[in-house]
């Protein structure tokens, strides 16, 4: 289970609101890449992990993505604060305004609500794990994509932030991989789902 | 603007707390590193004693040290997404 912590994990503290920013920011919620289908992706797929340490790291890597959601969803919350409707307009987020007014809604950028089809949970490690790799690299190429459209330095820190975790995690990934692998020979290493198979 | 002590205090226990969850991370992946472990736990203690510091004097960070006082002290302090600076 969890507890809530009334913090965030790193600060966000925005001047300025900027709806225009939120529109493109809000794909990190709800979006392909984004936090939440990260976090439901690594919650899902820990149960069939064949060892305690790729339990581990999914389990924690997943608790630490929901963080990140808030994160991202602090800084919609914030760029979307006190608005004007001639602020709304001229940022051209009245889609957006008319079915959320300044609700946080996980959606992408595009307006596609969150969908659990953004993920897999396949049931094998192997499998499970090298999504994972490319999701972490999906999110990272996302957070590139954003830092070249922001220039608010009170956005950019935490983006910037989140960025790194996506590396980081990365990393833990590919050791996830490794470990499982190296539970493998020769006689099981191809066509071998090393979370069913015995 | 200064950052107010809150704030200050508040980022340390974000900075704590970081390094904390980064270790696990590492640990889970490396779970005999003797390194590792060493500045877990170093971390994790100071970690402690910043969310007790901070749980004294500006109110609850788990809702579990919300309750004395004849008072939920859950609801007397914003949440974190608010980006509010007292």
């Amino acid at each position: 289970m969890w507890q809530y912590e009334k913090k965030l994990q790193y600060p966000v503290k925005i001047a300025h609101p900027n709806p225009a920013l939120a529109k493109v920011i809000i794909s990190q919620l709800g979006g392909p890449d984004g936090e939440l289908s990260a976090s439901m992706r690594y919650l899902s797929q820990r149960y069939t992990a064949p060892t305690r340490e790729v339990q581990a790291i999914l389990n924690d890597i997943g608790t630490e993505e929901l963080a990140h959601m808030e994160m991202i969803s602090a800084i919609l919350y914030q760029l979307t604060k006190n608005l004007t409707m001639d602020e709304i307009r001229k940022a051209g987020f009245q889609d957006y305004f008319v079915d959320h007014t300044t609700g946080i809604y996980p959606q992408a950028a595009s307006g596609v609500p969150f969908t659990a089809a953004y993920f897999q949970s396949k049931g094998d490690a192997i499998t499970d794990l090298v999504e994972d790799l490319a999701a972490e690299q999906k999110a990272r190429t996302t957070y590139d994509n954003l830092l070249r459209l922001v220039d608010d330095p009170d956005v950019r820190d935490p983006l910037k932030f989140l960025r790194e975790r996506e590396i980081v995690h990365f990393q833990r990934f590919g050791e996830g991989l490794r470990l499982v692998q190296d539970m493998l020979d020769s006689k099981n290493y191809y066509a071998f789902n090393p979370s069913f198979d015995k | 603007m200064p950052k107010s002590e809150k704030t200050k205090l508040m980022c340390r226990i974000q900075a704590l707390g970081f390094a904390v969850t980064e270790a696990s991370e590492y640990l889970d992946s490396h779970p005999t590193c003797a390194e590792a472990l060493e500045y877990f736990d170093k971390h994790n203690e100071e970690y402690k004693q910043a969310v007790k510091e901070y749980e004294e004097a500006f109110g609850p960070i788990t809702a579990s040290s919300a309750g004395s006082d004849r008072k939920w002290k859950w609801v007397t302090e914003p949440f974190p997404w608010e980006g509010e600076d007292e």
